[in-house]
């Protein structure tokens, strides 16, 4: 039914109507905390109330930062967004001790009008925040201010149109070229509906989220999927997820929440954080779709969750791998509600040569995990990414997608939105297919694999970074390293997990032992502090040995290539 | 990401109250930091900064839950903020677990 609605204005509209008195979203605190939830009614009546405030001192278009601690005000400034014609911008808190994380970058990109926020982290946790923004000149609004505030409805909000912007979507930081994908009414719509039908979502299909708001996976599936099919929805603080996975299972107990999920690495945190004393009268029973996406999907966890957690009623058939990307607004493929995984065992040897073929042979063996089919309404193919050409069945090449979730491109960046988003297939007429930048292939029952990236993309705890971004933190941290030569990317450690790896070139003067052990030092605490994540290899190399093409540009691939063989020329 | 694996032996050591000094908890530390950060031991020095060795938030958390486990005490998220170095929050921490068991 909500499929008949043009808007999720729309669907918020027929909750509050329908379903007034029914719980939409709980917030359950860390440790201690009070519990915190609201109606269909109560979110309705606040996000108007944002709403009205909107439209009073801006204009339909307007973009609006959100930067909220995890909690439910973030649900009600977002809806308030939408039902103004407001575009909102989901945002990260930038991190205290960062001087420059991308949200400056962010804000330059998308030049919002207003900042939504909540009283509390302004007044006492991050009185910082006023200043870092002081530069993008916003008003402030803050979500939580009560709803009879003198502000009066100055006549009633327009009809929202399923062309409109709803919000866009910035995949996590690019402190030199964010890129912000516009998500229409229309594009939510249609993605949520696709998502609705694979995963067989109900008004029961009661779902336990930790995913951070800001991340496409924690606002799309969690929270907006939630409300479109009627469906309490329970929200966690990611830091408490990180603390206390178990508290996680608990929760979906609490509530017999039937969807959870989140990327790879959530599950393998639950078996290792795992203690049976804490799991004491858990019953996993009710938890049907355990979705796992964001980042490659590992056999080894699936496995090691099922047997981990399977004495707690959790079912093989639960785990429920999937694929997605904010480009398509989010779900590309997955399977359908209790299909669980599939993994094909394929050549390592075979896949050097873009070719999927099965084998027995030990050694050889590489384990994939199957990312579901595509979804209804939508067209996946597997294409030569030189030459365009579709490719057959089990062929390796760039995984693209078409269909009504496809979003509108990048926010007022008509080159990348042209190269990303209008690609062509050789010798078919439709123009208009979405190139992942993954590459994958599909078998003979249009199951999706996905084995590699040929983007420069560096993907951590589901978290994407840009090579550049670090790299210039490298460069900017000590004067001995060469700028515009330095390699950032990822390889896989013992446990098949992406690693971060920095290769750079030094200045011939700095080439002593003594101050070579510094340096690493501080390019180490320079990529902690600005992009939080604690590189596995730092490499200084000889003066002119980093690869390049004849035009300057860095090869990364190359790169990693070099530091896998051990053919570095390291200092 | 893959420190807990390694370390399930640490977890049997049994914390006796006015037994676990600072030096006990700072060495603990830097063992575990090291294994986690996949650095040489020697290479831990206890009065950098956090950032400086490479902890980012997630292993802090993971180190903070190591720590709850180990010294059976709770803490918040923020802990490594205030104390933001290994020789830092070993002071903290024994002071905090010997003030808890006396009270008891």
């Amino acid at each position: 039914m909500p499929g008949e609605l043009a808007s999720l204005v729309d669907v918020l509209r027929h909750r509050a109507a329908e379903q007034s008195n029914d719980t939409g979203y709980i917030f359950l605190p860390d440790r201690g905390g009070e519990r915190s939830q609201l109606t269909y009614a109560d979110l309705y009546g606040r996000a108007q109330a944002v709403a009205l405030r909107l439209a009073q001192r801006g204009k339909r278009g307007d973009r609006a930062a959100l930067l909220f601690p995890p909690g439910l005000d973030f649900v009600v400034a977002f809806f308030g967004c939408l039902l103004a014609g407001v575009i909102a911008v989901p945002m990260m808190i930038p991190r205290r001790d960062s001087t420059r994380d991308a949200s400056a970058a962010i804000l330059a990109d998308c030049g919002p009008r207003f900042a939504i926020t909540c009283s509390d982290l302004i007044a006492s946790a991050r009185p910082d925040l006023t200043e870092r923004l002081s530069n993008a000149r916003v008003e402030w609004l803050f979500a939580d201010c009560p709803r009879g505030e003198p502000d009066h409805a100055n006549g009633a909000l327009s009809a929202v149109e399923r062309t409109d912007i709803a919000f866009l979507q910035y995949t996590s930081g690019s402190t030199s070229t964010p890129k912000g994908v516009i998500v229409s009414h229309d594009n939510l719509m249609r993605n949520l509906e696709m998502i609705r039908i694979a995963f067989g979502n109900t008004r029961q299909s009661t779902h336990v989220s930790w995913v951070p708001h800001y991340h496409d996976m924690g606002l799309i599936l969690g929270i907006l999927q939630s409300l479109y099919s009627g469906a309490l929805c329970v929200l966690m603080a990611p830091v408490s997820f990180m603390q206390r996975p178990l508290s996680w299972l608990r929760a979906i107990h609490d509530y017999r929440a039937e969807v959870a999920g989140g990327p790879n690495f959530a599950f393998d945190l639950c078996v290792r954080r795992h203690r049976p004393e804490q799991m004491e009268g858990i019953d996993l029973s009710c938890w049907k779709l355990a979705y796992n996406g964001a980042e490659p999907v590992r056999a080894e966890t699936i496995e090691r969750f099922h047997s981990t957690f399977a004495r707690y009623g959790f079912t093989a058939n639960s785990a429920h791998p999937a694929y997605g990307m904010a480009e398509a607004t989010l779900l590309i493929s997955s399977g359908r509600r209790g299909d669980g995984s599939i993994t094909a065992t394929v050549s390592r040897n075979a896949l050097q040569h873009h070719q999927a073929v099965s084998t027995t042979q030990n050694e050889d063996v590489y384990r994939v995990v199957g990312c579901g089919r595509s979804l209804i309404g939508e067209r996946l193919a597997v294409v030569d990414p030189e030459s365009r050409r579709r490719l057959a069945a089990r062929s390796i090449g760039e995984v693209w997608v078409a269909g009504p979730h496809v979003a509108q491109g990048y926010w007022r960046n008509p080159e990348a939105t042209n190269t990303v988003f209008r690609a062509f297939i050789d010798g078919e007429g439709v123009r208009g297919w979405l190139r992942t930048g993954d590459l994958g292939f599909l078998d003979d029952n249009g199951e999706l694999y996905i084995t590699g990236r040929i983007k420069d993309l560096i993907i951590i705890r589901g978290i994407n970074h840009y090579p550049q971004d670090i790299e210039n933190t490298v460069q900017d941290c000590h004067s001995a390293l060469r700028r515009h030569c330095g390699a950032a990317f990822s390889v896989h450690d013992q446990n098949n997990e992406e690693q971060l790896v920095i290769v750079q070139e030094v200045e011939r003067a700095y080439r002593q032992q003594v101050a070579i052990g510094e340096i690493i030092a501080t390019i180490r605490e320079a990529i902690t502090r600005e992009h939080d994540i604690a590189p596995r290899e730092i490499l200084l190399i000889r003066t002119g040995t980093l690869p390049q093409t004849t035009s300057g540009k860095i090869q990364r691939h190359l790169a990693r290539h070099l530091f896998l063989t051990s053919s570095l020329a390291i200092v | 990401m893959s420190g807990g694996a390694h370390l399930r032996g640490q977890r049997m050591v049994v914390f006796v109250p006015g037994n676990s000094s600072e030096t006990e908890i700072r060495d603990w530390c830097v063992k575990y930091l090291a294994r986690t950060l996949d650095l040489p031991e020697e290479t831990v020095d206890p009065d950098a900064k956090f950032a400086r060795l490479g902890l980012d938030s997630a292993n802090s958390l993971y180190l903070i839950v190591e720590l709850e486990e180990w010294l059976g005490i709770e803490l918040t998220s923020e802990v490594i903020f205030e104390y933001p170095s290994i020789a830092e929050l070993a002071r903290h921490l024994a002071r905090r677990a010997t003030g808890e068991n006396s009270v008891r």
